[in-house]
This record gives structure tokens, C-alpha cells and sequence, in this order.
């Protein structure tokens, strides 16, 4: 029993940073009909700066605040910059150049800041507090969680509360139609990435204190899994997103722990197959919605 | 769709592959080849060697800096002279760690770069990708750098020869100095979920009986997450935990464990034991507290040895003053091995001559334990010196032990000192 309880806690923290990550491939798939695959490298870009801007000022909220915006800037740059050119004849052109971008990202920062691992700490102890004789959460992972739920609530509320979620609705599902009613389309693809790379990178930067540390390649498994829970969920439901990673994360947790840390990423891929073939659109898709 | 690429390379160079076999074909059937310009890789005054490693890729991290040290070896060696008047060339192909760009690399150093030899190819089970290739194609492929048991196999690849003590005689030294210094304690084991973890429980169950690791728990590396792992040892009130983990991971496990308010005794692999390494993953301020009284092997020099001083001359000079570490002494120590193994391979040096000299027995290299390289060992070592930390400061105690068949025996360290410069001669 108090095995149990161990691995579900630690299931738990490392689920709320999937469903997070998960999140914000969903936010872009509503926005621009794109799964970015270069969201792991564009998130640990951000990563670097929160990390250089840390060390700069030694201050881990400046340096997260730092990480957000440039995320923010990097999704504008990539949409505009890159994004916007690709045909829109095939799905897998955007595709391929996110796959590019990656290349791209993962180089330039090996080349300019090395291939070494940088320890990155955590704001808050990460020692988890003793229940009963069990170690449940540490204050860190009960911060990533408070963290991952809260932007969760306010994606909600943004898009169901409001105009501007509204309009970024509006312009995904109907670009031709919300133009013709004055939504300027274009931008709000714009602020969809802008979006969404805040949020990924947010994931990135909860994550990585808990691992070995920054690195070019900090957010490749993370992108893996991530995107493993996103189209459990449904990649067009935010709900999906989180139930999918909290899921993950501790499954993954109590596989490893049960059966051993080779079968946890062949779990997962079980998980994804039988989802996919008893619900090809992920379990909380709304069908018609995705056709749209 | 990343895959199309090696496989349209693969194409190009079976075509150059094909263009080659006609030329030696037509090179044959004429006499006039001497044999000095028949030798790849050998030109009047500089040999060209090459080799494969993880450059770019999530395993660059660990292991990129290994070739830019012997690379930097050899740059100090060509400014003195060279090795029998010829210098070194070493080409270095980034494999990126997967065997599938292993093979095309390979390929391209042997046929199209025509090398004389492949040098410190970097992984188990990338290595293991081109080990039949070499050895059809009778390329000398020195000192593997991996801690397989794969390498020392004379009869079946006779080109093959390895480098790094294995990880059988890794685990096997530690679970031994476990035993003798503390007889009573609960020994443990945390092992990566490949060859390296279960040839490292080998050799410590070799030690302690079948069942005598009071938990073996395993991790993979595409999961960063070791708690479970962590836990279920502490649970099992372990003591004494052997690791057979890469650097990365031996920072994870005790970066867990002190989370979790738990400070056991470590007994890590060298692959995982470095101390300026773990330092690095661990931060300058937790590192040297959890690593006090940190146990690992080696068999290499340490601070405080003149080949220490020397190398870290030659990297400040010549690599640029990067990070100063274990891989740094490790890959100037494969320099400093091939050098020797070239110089006593003649004026003329031939493959097979090249691996007759590392057959004879009579390298010396540069270890604090005699090489055990002859006709019939392909390992470079077959012991470890047991090494701690004190104060910030990673040295080895007085134990070494020595792994004859099955039997472990304790055995006095024997560093080979420095001579000259560092540089290896004929005689």
C-alpha cells in the first residue's frame, strides 16, 4: 500500500508536466490544424534564456518570466517567419518544416551554448514531505501542479469566457467565415502560437529542475510522450490533454515501479494503440469538430 | 522520413563501394604496386586513422569531448615530430549514437577515407553494428570504447581489440571490496537495462552468490525519472548500492535518494564515477556533500599523477582549456595507447603489423594496472583500482582487484610513470 501510494504521487507531478506540454500541441492544433513538432526544441530554446537570464540576474522568476516572453517571441517569429509559407496543399509540408526547425533549434544551441547538461535548480525544496511514514509530494511538485492546473483553468476561461477566445475559436474552425465577420483570422493563428509556445515552454521549465538538466535535447522525451497524451486525449480537447497526462504520468510510474523501467515506454505505446484503435480520434475528440 | 537520407548515402557508397573493388580489382593485375602504397591509410608521412562518435545527439553530452582530447593528443604528438617521422590524422565521424549511422560512417572511412585503422569507436551497441564488417575486412579496430565483454573475443574477431576494463571485472572488483570492507552490509545494485547492466550484475553475483544483491533494480534511458526505482531500494534497506549507470544517471540516483532524505553508500561503474562529471550534473553546491565517500574504479591516472599534469598542459594548449574531466585523461590515454601501439609497429607499419605489436604483449601504455593484452586477450585490462572521494579530492584507496576466470584477487596498484614527454618511442 504505501508502495502504491509513493508511485502514484510521483506519477502525479511528472503527469500535470505532460498534460501541460500535451496542452499546447492541443492549443496549436486548434489554431493552425499543424501538430508542431518542433514544439520540444522551440521550448527548450526558451529554456536557455530563462537559464542565461537566471544566472544573469539570479532570480528564478525573472528568468521564468524571461522564458515565457522569448517562447512568446519565438512562436510569433516561427509562424511568421516560417509557418505562414508553408503549402497548405498537404498537411505534411508544415510538417516537415517544423521537423527542419528542430534541427535547426537543436544545432544552433549546441553550437552556441555546447552539448553539456547545466544543472538547473528548482525554486522550492524538493524534498517530498513524509505522510504516514510515505514520501508523498515535495513542495516543488505540488508547485508544478498548482502551476500546470491554474493555466489550465485560465485556457478554459480564455476560451470559453471571452471575445479574444472567441475569435481565436472562430478563426481555427472557420478562417473563410470568422474573416468575412471582421475576426481578423491571420493574427489569431498569430496569437494561437504565441500561445502555445508559452505554454510548452512553461512545461519545459517546470520539468527540467527535476531531471538531469538543461541540455539541446532537455525536451526530446518529453515532446514524445507529450504528444503520446495529446492524441489520447483528442488533439482538439483541452480536458483530453490533462486526463491523458495525468494518466501517463502515472501509469508510467506504477509500470515502472511493478514491472520494471524498460516496460514503461512500451506501456505507453500499448496505451496509444488501443486507444487509437477503439477511438481513432483520441477519447475526448468531438468528432465534428475535428472534421470542420 | 529522416531514415530516406543514410539510405541514399548507403546507395552512393555502395556505388563508390562497387568503383573501388573494380579499381583493386585492376590494381591486382598489375605488378608494379609496391608494397608501401598498398598499406591504406599509410603515406610517406602521415598515417590517416578514424573513428566514430556520438557528436551531435542526446548522447553527445556525455561523450563528445572524448575525441577533441585524443584529436589534441595527437595535434601535441605531430608538433613533436610525429610517430616515426609519419604524424597522425585522425578523422572523426559523428554517428550521432545510432548504429544505423555507425554502419554508413564506417563505411566511408574504410572505402572511401581508406583509414588504416579505426581507433576508440564510442559505444556498445553502436560498435557492435560494424564489428563483422571490420573484421571481414581485416581493418585493425583498436580499442573499443565501451566496457562490452564483446571486444575480447581473438578467435572470432581477431582485428577487435577493446579498451575500457569490462563491466564484468567492474562489478566484480566492487561487490569484492564491499565484501571485504564491510561483510555485513546489504548490498544493492541499480543497472541501465542493457549489456551494461547485466554484465556488471554478472560479475557482482560472481562475487556474491547467486541472490546475494539484496535488489537489482533497473533503469531505461529514455526516462529521467528514477524515484520508483530509488524507492523500491531504500525500501529494501539497502545499504550499499552498486551502480551500473552512466554519468547522468549515477547524479539522478543520488540526486533522488537525497530527496528522499536518504543517503546510502554508492559503488559506481567508471562509466559513472567521474568526479568532476557528476559535479557538473549535480551543481558545485549539493555535489561535493553527496559525493563524499563516493566509490568507483578506474584504471587510468588521477589527479596528482605527472601524466595528469602533462595532459592538462596538452588540453590547455592544444584543446583550447575545455572542462579538464575523466574523459579528457581517457581519450589522451587512447592517444598515448594507439601512439605506442604505431611506433612499435615498424618504419613501415603494415595492419597486420600494427596488430601484432598490440598482440605481443609488449604495450605498456600508461594504467595504474599492467596491460593484459596478448595473443589470447583482447581486453586491455583485466583489473580495476577501487578509487573514493575525500574533500573534493577523487583518488584511489590501496585496493585494486584482478579478475582471473571467476575468481577475484587482490592485487597492488602498479602505475606506469612518465617518461620524456608523453611520447611513445620504438624501443
Amino acid at each position: 500500500m504505501d508502495r502504491l501510494l509513493f508511485l502514484l504521487a510521483t506519477g502525479l507531478a511528472r503527469g500535470a508536466v505532460f498534460a501541460l506540454f500535451a496542452l499546447s500541441l492541443v492549443l496549436i492544433w486548434r489554431a493552425a490544424r499543424i501538430v508542431n513538432f518542433a514544439q520540444g526544441a522551440m521550448a527548450v530554446t526558451a529554456a536557455y534564456v530563462a537559464f542565461a537570464v537566471t544566472a544573469l540576474t539570479g532570480s528564478y522568476w525573472v528568468g521564468l518570466a524571461s522564458g515565457l516572453a522569448a517562447a512568446a517571441l519565438l512562436g510569433l517569429a516561427v509562424e511568421r517567419g516560417v509557418m505562414r509559407f508553408a503549402s497548405h496543399a498537404s498537411p505534411l509540408s508544415g510538417v516537415i518544416i517544423a521537423i527542419g526547425l528542430v534541427m535547426v533549434l537543436q544545432s544552433l544551441l549546441g553550437m552556441l551554448a555546447g552539448q553539456t547538461v547545466r544543472p538547473m535548480a528548482a525554486p522550492f525544496d524538493e524534498s517530498p514531505i513524509v505522510v504516514g511514514g510515505v514520501p508523498i509530494l515535495s513542495p516543488y511538485d505540488a508547485f508544478v501542479l498548482v502551476v500546470a492546473l491554474a493555466v489550465m483553468a485560465g485556457l478554459a476561461l480564455l476560451f470559453g469566457r471571452t471575445s479574444l477566445g472567441l475569435q481565436l475559436r472562430a478563426a481555427a474552425f472557420a478562417p473563410e467565415v470568422s474573416r468575412l465577420l471582421g475576426v481578423r483570422a491571420a493574427r489569431m493563428t498569430t496569437i494561437g502560437w504565441m500561445l502555445s509556445a508559452a505554454v510548452a515552454a512553461l512545461a519545459a521549465l517546470l520539468l527540467i529542475p527535476t531531471e538531469l538538466g538543461l541540455n539541446p535535447h532537455s525536451t526530446d522525451v518529453l515532446f514524445v510522450y507529450a504528444f503520446a497524451v495529446a492524441v489520447v486525449g483528442g488533439l482538439d480537447s483541452p480536458a483530453g490533454a490533462l486526463v491523458g497526462g495525468l494518466v501517463v504520468g502515472v501509469a508510467m510510474s506504477l509500470v515502472t515501479g511493478y514491472l520494471g523501467a524498460t516496460v514503461a515506454p512500451i506501456a505507453v505505446l500499448v496505451l496509444l494503440v488501443g486507444v487509437l484503435l477503439v477511438r481513432p480520434g483520441g477519447i475526448f475528440s468531438a468528432r465534428e469538430a475535428r472534421t470542420a | 522520413m529522416a531514415q530516406h537520407r543514410p539510405r541514399i548515402l548507403r546507395a552512393a557508397l555502395a556505388v563508390v563501394g562497387a568503383g573501388a573493388l573494380v579499381a583493386g580489382a585492376a590494381g591486382c593485375s598489375t605488378p608494379a604496386v609496391t608494397g608501401a602504397a598498398a598499406v591504406p591509410g599509410v603515406g610517406d608521412d602521415v598515417i590517416t586513422i578514424g573513428s566514430h562518435q556520438p557528436l551531435t545527439g542526446p548522447a553527445a553530452a556525455g561523450y563528445s569531448s572524448i575525441s577533441a582530447a585524443t584529436s589534441a593528443y595527437f595535434d601535441y604528438v605531430n608538433d613533436h615530430g610525429g610517430i616515426n617521422g609519419r604524424t597522425i590524422e585522425y578523422l572523426v565521424e559523428d554517428d550521432g549514437y545510432n548504429p544505423a549511422n555507425t554502419q554508413t560512417v564506417v563505411r566511408k572511412l574504410v572505402q572511401e577515407d581508406e583509414v588504416f585503422a579505426i581507433l576508440n569507436g564510442l559505444g556498445t551497441a553502436t560498435h557492435t553494428s560494424v564489428l563483422d564488417y571490420l573484421n571481414q575486412q581485416e581493418v585493425p579496430d583498436l580499442f573499443v570504447a565501451s566496457g562490452s565483454t564483446n571486444w575480447n573475443q581473438p578467435e572470432e574477431y581477431p582485428w577487435t581489440y577493446g579498451f575500457n576494463a569490462d563491466y564484468v571485472v567492474e562489478g566484480a572488483a566492487l561487490a569484492q571490496h564491499a565484501l571485504d570492507t564491510q561483510p555485513d552490509a546489504v548490498v544493492c545494485l541499480l543497472g541501465q537495462d542493457d549489456d551494461f547492466g547485466d554484465e556488471f550484475i554478472e560479475g557482482a553475483e560472481l562475487v556474491l552468490g547467486e541472490g546475494g544483491l539484496a535488489a537489482v533494480e533497473r533503469y531505461s534511458v529514455s526516462n529521467q525519472d528514477v524515484a520508483a526505482q530509488i524507492g523500491a531500494l531504500q525500501a529494501a534497506g539497502c545499504e550499499i548500492n552498486l551502480l551500473a549507470t552512466v554519468n547522468g544517471f549515477s547524479a539522478l540516483a543520488l540526486g533522488t535518494a537525497a530527496k528522499l532524505g536518504w543517503f546510502p553508500q554508492w559503488y559506481a561503474s567508471s562509466s559513472g564515477g567521474d568526479y568532476p562529471t557528476l559535479i557538473g550534473y549535480l551543481g558545485e553546491d549539493l555535489g561535493p556533500k553527496l559525493l563524499q565517500g563516493f566509490t568507483s574504479t578506474n584504471y587510468l591516472p588521477m589527479e596528482g599523477d605527472a601524466w595528469v599534469d602533462l595532459f592538462r598542459t596538452i588540453n590547455d594548449e592544444y584543446n583550447g582549456g575545455a572542462p579538464f574531466d575523466g574523459n579528457t585523461i581517457y581519450g589522451m590515454s587512447v592517444g598515448y595507447l594507439f601512439a605506442e601501439a604505431l611506433a612499435k609497429a615498424g618504419d613501415d607499419p603494415t595492419r597486420q603489423s600494427l596488430v601484432d605489436a598490440v598482440s605481443s604483449g609488449d604495450l605498456v601504455g600508461n594504467g595504474v594496472l599492467p596491460l593484459a593484452f596478448g595473443a589470447d586477450s583482447h581486453a586491455a585490462f583485466h583489473g580495476v583500482g577501487i578509487t573514493t572521494v575525500d574533500q573534493g579530492v577523487q583518488s584511489y584507496t590501496d585496493s585494486a582487484y584482478v579478475l582471473e576466470g571467476d575468481t577475484v584477487e587482490s592485487v597492488e596498484l602498479d602505475p606506469v610513470p612518465l617518461e620524456g614527454e608523453g611520447i611513445p618511442t620504438a624501443d
